[in-house]
């Protein structure tokens, strides 16, 4: 029982972390129908810059602005660069312009950091054994932070202008530019918001899963899995979708083969294509943000 | 009587890729004037008021909104000007409720703190949407979605609305509702009003002025009673020439 527990532990806090990188997926694909391959980068490179900037000396909260900041930045500036100046995406074209642009990060990422993989250092609290189950306090951050970023994201597009304004370019873009929304501002807005998410998520799991330049990979390709899981436009269906995979991960690693983990998320991917190609928890059609 | 032209529209020319679809377009509505434009399917009745709001790009002529030229700017800087375009086929965000659609409709006037006066406004003009304000726009009637999209494109407080067939397959009594609520926004708000319809009996009701497009040319111009007296306007548009069915 406190394996089972133990396990479902591991695998909701690594879920979280998919959770919120598939978020980053849906913030960008509900308005532009881009699927951002660089979603993963953006984890990995805020992770970096936050073990910089402590080794730097600096604390904590100026740690996780400057990491959450310079990401924003990039997403924005990738998103004038390479998505703006596209007249027809596609999602097709999409994915090649963000592969290149995940390319070029991972890159430079490499040049700066080197090739070495490293943890930030936790955020603070002690550890503590519950009923048998060991629990870390990083992994209570990654989930106490998750469940208020995935609260905020819920608020922002449910009840504030602005996020009615993306689900509207999402669902209907002709009728939302004649309401005089500028299509060219949602999609830069909703980078933005994949950068902050795509930045919390890296910075969180460093402690735990490490910050390297090629991290992004891995986390990037579970995330959109999540994403695909719970649909690839839903809020919800990527949080869920998250937490799903990473419990399976877990699960499958501590009962079957710790050498599968990786694998789950192949086989998970499959079979949501196979089975039901619109996502395995989609309920309503176009934007069910 | 002398109108101040609202929106005025010389010369225009538009259409998509290389097909060109409107050759030399000229229109002209003043304030609190209601023009109809009818013609046939695949006349250019949608392709003009997509050129005039904005959506694709007029390679000709020009669009002055109040003694403004707007030709060749984006929809959303030609909304913010205010010209609101009720497209063919509503477009209501479906999963947005009706409050939120008419909200979005004021993007562009957001930050005047008069949304809630506009709304209250909107909702006497069509009281059946009063009661669904919470309601999902998508599971709306066909009439009522047609409701929240005139009433969304009101919510920037528009000097000139233009209309693609707003009664395209709805029941005649919501017709009528929808009509009636075009009169009034012209004679109680001065709104300079086009509408495109295939339903030129119930446009003719409601004109102060009617063209007639074909093939992308505006080929007549005039009050309803010139039109109607019309043979060949009254045969091809108003079902008097052409019997309905063999006897
Ligand atoms: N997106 C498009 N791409 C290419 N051609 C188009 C497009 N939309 C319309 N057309 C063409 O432009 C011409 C005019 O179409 P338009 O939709 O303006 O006609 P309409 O008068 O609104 O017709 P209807 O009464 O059926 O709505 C048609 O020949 C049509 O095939
Ligand atoms: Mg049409």
């Amino acid at each position: 029982m406190a394996d089972l527990l133990q396990l479902l532990l591991a695998g909701a806090s690594v879920g979280a972390v998919y959770a919120l990188t598939a978020l980053g997926f849906v913030a960008v694909y509900t308005v532009s129908q881009v699927v951002n391959l660089a979603q993963g980068e953006f984890a990995a490179l805020a992770g970096l810059v936050a073990i910089s900037a402590v080794g730097g000396g600096l604390p904590l909260p100026a740690v996780v602005v400057l990491a959450v900041g310079t990401v924003v930045i990039v997403a924005a500036v990738m998103q004038r660069l390479t998505i703006a100046p596209v007249k027809r995406m596609t999602t097709l074209l999409s994915i090649i312009l963000t592969l290149g642009v995940s390319t070029t990060l991972k890159a430079a990422m490499l040049l700066i950091w080197g090739a070495e993989g490293r943890g930030l250092t936790p955020f603070g609290g002690h550890d503590l054994t519950v009923a048998g189950v060991s629990v870390q306090a990083q992994q209570l951050w990654i989930l106490g932070v998750t469940a208020v970023v995935a609260v905020a994201v819920g608020w922002f597009y449910e009840r504030t202008l602005a996020g009615k304004a993306l689900r509207a370019c999402a669902e209907q873009p002709t009728a939302a530019r004649l309401v005089g929304i500028s299509i060219a501002r949602a999609s830069l807005l909703s980078f933005v918001i994949a950068g902050l998410l795509g930045a919390v998520a890296g910075v969180l799991a460093s402690p735990i899963y490490f910050s390297a330049w090629d991290s992004g990979l891995a986390l990037g390709l579970k995330g959109f899995v999540a994403a695909t899981l719970g649909g690839l436009t839903s809020v919800r269906g990527a949080i869920a979708g998250g937490l799903v995979l990473g419990v399976l991960e877990s699960l499958v690693a501590g009962y079957v083969d710790s050498g599968l983990r990786d694998a789950v998320a192949f086989v998970v991917l499959i079979a949501v294509l196979v089975i039901r190609p619109g996502g395995v928890l989609r309920q309503r059609a176009a934007a069910g943000i | 009587m002398p109108h101040v032209n609202m929106l005025d529209v010389g010369g225009l020319r538009a259409g998509y890729d290389k097909l060109e679809v409107l050759h030399d377009v000229d229109l002209r509505v003043g304030e609190g004037r209601l023009l109809a434009v009818i013609g046939a399917n695949g006349a250019g009745k949608t392709t003009l008021l997509r050129a005039v709001s904005g959506l694709i790009r007029p390679t000709a002529g020009r669009v002055v909104l109040d003694g403004r030229e707007l030709t060749g700017l984006p929809p959303e800087r030609i909304a913010a000007a205010g010209l609101a375009h009720v497209p063919e086929n509503r477009l209501v965000f479906p999963s947005l409720s009706v409050a939120d659609n008419l909200a979005l409709g004021g993007w562009t006037r957001r930050r005047t703190g008069k949304g809630a006066a506009r709304r209250s406004y909107i909702l006497e003009l069509f009281p059946r949407l009063a009661g669904r304000l919470k309601q999902p726009a998508g599971t709306l009637s066909g009439g009522e979605q047609q409701m929240v999209a005139i009433g969304r494109g009101l919510m920037a407080e528009p000097a000139v609305l233009v209309l693609d067939e707003p009664s395209l397959g709805l029941a005649p009594r919501l017709v009528g509702e929808i009509f009636a609520a075009l009169g009034q926004l012209k004679a109680e708000h001065r709104l300079a009003i086009v509408l495109v319809e295939q339903n030129a009996r119930a446009a003719f009701r409601v004109a102060d002025e009617v063209v007639v497009l074909d093939r992308g040319r505006v080929v007549t111009t005039g009050t309803p009673e010139d039109l109607a007296a019309d043979d060949r306007v009254h045969a091809a548009y108003l079902g008097g020439g052409y019997p309905t069915a063999p006897t």
